[in-house]
Parts: C-alpha cells; structure tokens; sequence
C-alpha cells in the first residue's frame, strides 16, 4: 500500500485553488530519464579539459603537531604538479560557518600544522592522473609530535563539557513535581556518531577562468552559500564565482558548508593556474567533515496515575570538537511534543578530539526521538498502559512551549489511521507473548515531529513562442523532487502540461535561493515559482489587453491563460507564441522573490539568500508549525542467535499538502529506510588510543541494504496548511526519520523484554 | 613507476583505444579517460555497488577491475542499456515508473545489477530480489521502488519472451 494507491481516502490535496490542477499529482520524476540513462552530470563528470587531480592526505595522530613533511620525495615523483601543506600554501580569508565558529587569526590555511583530530587535512598532491597523485602522496614523509588525544566523550578525561545556553528552558516547578508524581521513570540513553554517507562522496573540480573569475563544479545543498563562501576566501565579489550543481549523489546535511578540501582544490587551481579535480576518497569522508555527534541524555518522567504527564526532565550532552561549537540542538522538539505543565531541559557539549560535528538528517530531533520516545514507552510499560493511548492522553491542544496554536496538528488522526492498517489493536502487551517458531514478535510505536522552516527564495519564469515555459533558480534538487514540483507548480499556474515546462537549478547564475535543509526548499521554492508564474500571467494578459499589435486588444476586460492559448473567456483564443509574435518578441520574462517588501541594495539582498540572514527577515507568525507522524513497527528476534529483523512498518503522517504524493512517499519511505540503519547497524567505532575512525568505510559502517528493508506502508493524512506555508504544505524531508530508532527499540522490548538504551541494538545486547 | 600501455576496450559494442598506465582501474579508465561517467564511484573498494558493470554478461564491480583484464572482453556499461533507438531498457523504464531512486548516483550500478540478477533467474519473489540486489547501497533508500521496479521489469520480460 502506499500514498498513490489510495488518494481520494487519505493523500487528499483538496482545498486548494488549484487542486485540479498539477501540482498535488503523482507525476513521475522529471529527472529521471537522465539519471537511468547514467546522462544526469554529477560534478565530477564535468567534461573540464586539462584537469589535474588532487589526492589529500590526512593525519595519523589523534592530536599534536605536523612537526615536518618531507615533500621530495612525493614531488619527485612522475607526473606531480604540486605538493602542498601548511608551509607552501597561498592563504586565504578566514571565513565563518553556519554555526559561527572562524578560524583564528587574520589568515587561513585548510592545511593543519597543530592537529585536534585522527584524520584532519594536512597536505595534498597535486599530479597529471590520478593514479600518479594517489601513488605520490604516499610518499610523503609525515614527522609527528604526538599529544594525548581525548577522542570520545566516554573517555573520563572529556569531562562534563560546557553548557549551551540557548538549550536551556524551564517552566513550572519541574523537581517538585517529578518528586511528587505517582509514576516516575529515569532512564539515559545513548546513540553513537552518525555519518551522513550520501553515495556520491564530496569533491569538486575549480577552474579559474581568469585571476578574478571561477568555475567550481562541487554537489552543493546550497548554490549561493556556497558561492559567497568561496568569494570570501578569495577576496572576490559574490559574482565572481559561479557555482555549478545540477545534480547533488545525496547530502543530508553534509553537503552544504565550505569545507577545507575544497578549499585545498581551489588553493590547487589557483597557484598552479590550472582546473583541478579533487575527490574525496569513501574513508576520508569520515574525518573531510563531521556526521551526527555522539549523545547522551538522562530523561526523567513523572506521571499521574491516569497517564498525564507531569513532570519532564531532559538532561543532554553531545560532543563537539576541541576547535568549535557544534551543537545537535536535542531539546529542540522535546518541549512541544506532549502537554507537560513542569519541564526542564538542557545541554551540554562536549570538547574531544574529532572533526567538528555536522548536520545530519534531522539534526536534534531524530536523537532526542530516540531517547523521549523510549522513555515514553517506559511510562507506558510503568504504567500499564497501551504507549498509543498514553500518548492521546497527552496530546497537547497548543504548543507548550510557545504558547501559540498548531498551525495544524493531525497527530491523532496518524495514531488512527497507521494504528489501524498495523492492527495494533490485536496486540498482546505483555513481552514475549507474540511468536512464531522460534521467532519472538514485538511491535513498537513511536512518533516523530519536525519544525516547518521557512525562508525567502526567488525564482525566474520565462514563456516562450513555442507555447513552453522554462522555470529557473539556484535552488537544488539532491533527489527530493525540486525539478519536478516546481514544473509541477508552474504548469499548474499557467495551464501548460507539466512536459511543456524545463526547470534549470544549481547554478548561481540563476535567481537566488536558500540552503535546502532544514526541509523547508520545497515549500519556499514553490511559493516563489507560484507568484513568479502568476506575474508572468499577469504580465501576458497585459500585454494582450494593450499592447497596439496584440489582436486581442481591446476585446475584453480580462483574458485567461490555458493550454498554451489566451483569450477572452468568450470569443477567439490565440495561442501564447502567436500573442508574443504579433507583439514582437520571441519570449516574456518576469523575475520575483518571496523576499518581505522593503528597499534593499543588491548586497542586501544578495546575503538574505546566501548567508542564515534571510530566515530572520520573516515575521514571527502566531502560528507553531509542525509536521508530524507516528510509526507502528513490528521486528522479529530470533530466539536462539538474537539476530533482529524488521519486518513491517506502517507510518502515517501530517505533513500538510504534499506537492507530489508519489516523490513524497520516496522521501517518507527513504526516511524510514535511514532510521532502520540507525536502529540496528550504523556506529562510527572510534579507537580509544588515538582517535582514529575504525569503522571509517562502507562494510564496517554498516547502512542498510535492500535485504535490510521490508515493505513499508506510508499514509498522509495531511491537509493543507495555508497557516504554515503559502501552498500548504509542511516538512516533508527529515521528518520520517525521527521515531523510527525508538519505534524499533520499544518493539525489540516488546519481542524481548529486553530494554537497550544505546544504539545500534546488536545482538549481543539480547544474548 | 608504472608505464604506459596501450590497450583497447570494447565497450557497448564500439572500440576504445587508450594509453594507460596498467594500474588504472576499469572504472577509472571508463570515467576520467573515456568519459563514460554513467559508471559511479561510490567508495572505490568494492562495498556500495555503484560502480557495477557486466564483463561478457556478468556482473562486475568496476572499480575492483583493472582496465587491463577486461581487454579482449565485452563491457557493458549503463550507457549501453538502451536500445539504438533509444528505447528505454524495460529495467529503466520500470525504475522511472517505480520511482526507484532520488538522488540517482547509485542508479546506474542498481540498473546494471538488476538486469544480471534477472537474467540469472533470481527475480522470482521480492526475497529472492532483496537478496540478489543486496550488494548495491542506496543511501536514499529507495529501496522498495527498486524491488517494485525489478519484480516489474521481470515480468514485463518474461511476458515479453512466452
Ligand atoms: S565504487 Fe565500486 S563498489 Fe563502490
Ligand atoms: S538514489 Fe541516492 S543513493 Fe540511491
């Protein structure tokens, strides 16, 4: 069963004005002929002639410093251009990160001298092949001063770490209130570091054009971000540089911050005046730039004895690396989750020797989900309560937190409609009640939430003589779909099939746009496509009205646009190109952004698109807007080896108005499919001595496979949501992989009675 | 160091001539010297599939492969899946169908492995396919599509051939 199979019983995108239209349908991928003709150009498949290739070298200590490299050897080596490290490379400006952390000093080198962490970049060779790099660069004779590294937070010598003051919120008389409930539970929980993995792994090719001018090719979640970035290392206007990505192998986070081997590339092309390709290879990826840190929470609940929360208690930690702040926000959805009158959250990071952490998929809520979700089922279980029900118990009419009314919250409707196609009613709570042979059954249930974000984007329409339509923006599709909804949502506007219109995305050459993440692209894409292509209606009407050669002058008052013709709602249409023709032009261009109104200089606007400022410059709304779900999950343990297999999976989700059911439910299932590699398989294994990733490659850091995976059932019960977004839709992207960790550990509980607190959940744990 | 050889490949039915050092790799040599880029590199180390070829109709992990041992043999890379009329190949039209894929960088390798585990006769139930096909990654975990698009694609051939 899926989204498509059913839409008239629950995927229902009714109420909008232009539900008949295309936008809401499942249509195919608009991409997809080129990408199984293998004809979808990734980065590093720009054709760039005369390139030269970069193989990076990284640290073997965990902290210290480089005190010597020999480069003679690597530089004699045949076929070598460059050897480069932190003695010989040109410096570039200190640029800050999303999270505000800068390099120290009033210059920057990507290559280390002081290292903080196994694996940080100290050197690149650059040569004519690949092969002749990859041979040199081990040549490189490395003399190390090694320290005493701290590579974990469970290393004692971490500590407790420093508190994040942003994270810390209190209401109600949180100690007294868990003192004085009936039902208490304490409980800590543990998920280990998270890589993001997408297939394709980073890299770029740099081209300088000219001393002023270049071309980088680098799968990138953000065109203009990324743009400014190398601008500013470089000391170059935002023109500058052009950034090029129209198809991204994945990023879940990781692919969108100015990371130091693309800065060792472009160091590359610039000193040697030549473009340069550099690929990341799969086990550098591990240290090229940081995944999920690792966390720790301690939860406390406290409860009536009817279920009602009364008292919440999260006590957070997460490591951060000893040079910056990274913080996995874990208390950002834990507050509003439940109706609970005492609350006190907060959190620590933690400093050791690591990459800086980044952001991963649902980055503070998919780990929080683990460890509140559990704890809820814990109650449940005190409780002697169904966790569906106690949950109902505690829905919450407004969000706690804020104080403001849900935009829309459909969360009981999910416990309903996914309760019921799991037959959670058939369920004997009692652990290792369910079996079949020698296999115990459990079945789980959690939920997940995630914010709907939002920022301005602009895009550009152009109507051609043709009768087609072309839509463009930096704005990327990494395989969430941009390309298709926003044909979907221009065709939709101006009466055109979806196959008349291109969409062009991923390149800073086009109209600007915010980072995809956060999952907010879609919404904001498709709002800004939808009042460009309304204007360039409007633009066309006029133009019929009053320009002296339009052979529809003066014939009404309006003229509507349809299938590719105009007119007047009675009387003769002509079609688009005709109109253009008669009025001598070959096309009709209109530009608009979703920018509030206001006069802005060109720089202004420019960094409300390429830097975080663009989100602050929209108004608060009253609203709190979420989307959220609720997965029911049945496993199934073998008794004898503990082996543990997923074997049915049923979400349901509000996720507002979904622009295209069929891409969504990829998006929902693939979610789904992460949070199971989570649950049972992936651990970054970090050795204690020195800091260095063990598990740094695609067979120790295990992923789920296709034999992983069972079938899984997703249904939308969502609706349009005209508070949360302008085309009603919420967060589709991050959400379906928050509860699927703790969906999956209360069902082992469940088939088991055994409760693991730390993931992954490994055999051994059951044995 | 290494020397340069000359060598040619028969890939997709044509003949590629290329001078390269023998340490090059088939899926280097197809993606930096022949610019075939439909192949993918996933890890480089055998382990995500995304590189999957056949050689003489098996299929093969490209980036384990040296250009060299596959001279005098038949490649077939993605490239070469659709029909000289450009007629998609009944596994790549299922995959669009299907909806077997997001991002599309472990596309090609996923394609390429279920056209062999058809032909060897391993795509009789949706176990069977999860199995066969267990051995290319897919990040975005579009996994379900992919055993939709290959059980269609299965029978869509089996029809085709009764
Ligand atoms: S690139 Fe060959 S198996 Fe991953
Ligand atoms: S489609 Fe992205 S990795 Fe498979």
């Amino acid at each position: 069963m899926s989204l498509t199979d059913s839409p008239a019983k629950y995927g229902s995108v009714a109420g909008s004005e232009t539900a008949s239209g295309p936008l809401g349908r499942a249509a195919l991928r608009g991409d997809g002929s080129l990408k199984v003709r293998g004809a979808a150009t990734y980065a590093l498949e720009q054709p760039v002639e005369g390139v030269l290739h970069c193989v990076l070298v990284q640290s073997t200590i965990g902290a210290g410093r480089v005190a010597a490299i020999d480069r003679s050897a690597a530089e004699a080596a045949p076929g070598v251009r460059l050897v480069l490290d932190a003695g010989n490379s040109l410096t570039l400006a200190p640029m800050p990160d999303f999270f505000g952390n800068t390099p120290p000093g009033d210059s920057y080198v990507p290559f280390a001298r002081e290292i903080s962490f196994n694996g940080e970049l100290i050197a690149a060779v650059v040569a004519d092949t690949l092969e002749q790099a990859r041979a040199a660069a081990a040549l490189l004779e490395v003399t190390y001063e090694e320290a005493r590294s701290v590579p974990t937070f469970s290393d004692p010598r971490a500590g407790e770490g420093r508190a994040v003051d942003a994270m810390t919120k209190e209401w109600g008389e949180p100690d007294a209130a868990f003192a004085e409930a009936p039902v208490r539970i304490e409980a800590t929980y543990e998920t280990p570091r998270e890589y993001n993995l997408p297939i394709e792994p980073h890299g770029l090719i740099v081209h300088f054009e000219a001393d002023d001018r270049l071309t980088i090719y680098e799968p990138t979640q953000w065109v203009d971000g990324t743009a400014r970035n190398y601008a500013g290392w470089f000391g170059l206007s935002f023109d500058a540089v052009r950034i090029v990505s129209p198809f991204i192998g994945g990023g879940f986070g990781s692919k969108a911050q100015g990371l130091p081997h693309s800065a060792a590339a472009a160091i590359a092309a610039k000193m040697l005046g030549r473009p340069v390709k550099l690929a990341v290879t799969r086990p550098q990826t591990f240290t090229a730039y940081g995944g999920r840190p690792a966390t720790r929470q301690t939860l406390r609940l406290g409860a009536a004895a009817d279920g009602r929360l009364l008292a919440l208690d999260h006590d957070a930690a997460s490591e951060t690396s000893v040079t910056g702040t990274f913080t996995e926000t874990l208390g950002i959805v834990t507050k509003m989750m439940y109706a609970v009158p005492n609350l006190s959250s907060r959190q620590n990071v933690v400093p050791v020797n690591t990459v800086l952490p980044g952001p991963f998929r649902a980055p503070g809520k998919n780990p929080s989900a683990f460890a509140f979700e559990c704890a809820v089922d814990e109650l449940a279980v005190e409780l002697g309560m169904d966790p569906v029900d106690l949950r109902r118990v505690n829905e919450p009419d407004h969000d706690f937190e804020t104080g403001k009314p849900w935009s829309s919250r459909r969360l009981l409707k999910c416990y309903d409609v996914a309760g019921e196609a799991f037959g959670w009613a058939g369920r004997n709570p009692a652990p290792r009640s369910m079996r079949e042979g020698r296999q115990l059954i459990g079945w789980g249930m959690a939920v997940g939430t995630h914010p709907v974000y939002a920022a301005p984007g602009e895009a550009t329409v152009r109507l051609l003589a043709n009768g087609s339509v072309e839509v463009s923006s930096s704005a990327i599709d990494m395989g969430t779909g941009t390309y298709t909804i926003l044909a979907q949502t221009a065709a939709d506007v101006l009466g055109v099939p979806v196959e008349k219109v291109t969409v062009r995305l991923g390149d800073s050459r086009l109209g600007r746009a915010p980072v995809a993440g956060g999952s907010q692209l879609a919404n904001l894409m498709t709002a800004a496509v939808h009042k460009t292509a309304l204007a360039a209606r409007d633009e066309l009407v006029t133009l019929g009205l009053t320009d002296p050669n339009s052979p529809l002058r003066d014939q009404a008052n309006t003229l509507t646009v349809a299938d590719g013709r105009i007119g007047a709602s009675r009387g003769g249409a002509i079609s688009v190109g005709e109109l253009l023709a008669a009025t001598g032009r070959d096309h009709l261009e209109v530009t608009r952004d979703t920018l509030p109104e206001a006069d802005r200089t060109p720089e202004e606007r420019q960094r409300m698109f390429s830097t975080l400022a663009g989100r602050g410059a929209l108004p608060d709304l009253p609203v709190s807007r979420h989307s959220f779900c609720a997965h029911f999950i049945e496993v199934r343990v073998d008794e004898d080896f503990g082996t543990i297999r997923v074997s049915r999976v049923v979400t349901a989700f509000d996720a507002g108005r979904l622009y295209n059911p069929k891409l969504a439910e990829s998006q929902f299932k693939g979610g789904i499919v992460m949070g199971i590699g989570m649950a049972l398989l992936e651990e970054g294994v970090t050795d204690p001595r020195n800091g260095r990733i063990l598990s740094s490659n695609l067979a120790d850091y295990r992923i789920a496979t296709n034999a992983d995976v069972p079938e899984i059932t997703t249904i939308s019960v969502g609706e349009p949501d005209y508070d949360a977004t302008p085309l009603g839709g919420k967060a589709v992207g991050e959400l379906s992989i928050v509860g699927v960790a703790p969906a999956i550990a209360n069902a082992v509980y469940h088939a088991t009675g055994r409760r693991v607190r730390s993931l992954p959940i490994k055999l051994d744990d059951l044995l | 160091m290494a020397s340069l050889r000359s060598m040619e490949l028969e890939i997709n039915g044509a003949q590629y001539a290329l001078t390269i050092e023998p340490r090059v790799t088939l899926l280097d040599a197809l993606r930096e010297n022949l610019g075939l880029t439909g192949t993918k590199k996933g890890c480089d180390q055998g382990q995500c599939g995304a590189c999957t070829v056949h050689v003489d109709g098996e299929r093969v992990l490209a980036c384990l492969t040296l250009a060299v041992q596959a001279e005098g043999r038949s490649i077939r890379t993605i490239e070469g899946l659709a029909s000289k009329d450009d007629t998609l190949d009944a596994v790549q039209q299922a995959f669009i169908e299907e909806d077997a894929f997001q991002c599309g960088y472990c596309t090609p390798g996923q394609i390429m492995s279920a056209v062999a585990c058809i032909r060897e006769g391993h795509a009789g139930s949706d176990a069977e396919i999860r199995e066969f096909m267990a051995g290319n990654l897919c990040r975005c975990g579009a996994y379900n599509g992919i055993v939709a698009a290959v059980r269609k694609a299965a029978q869509r051939i089996q029809g085709a051939a009764a």
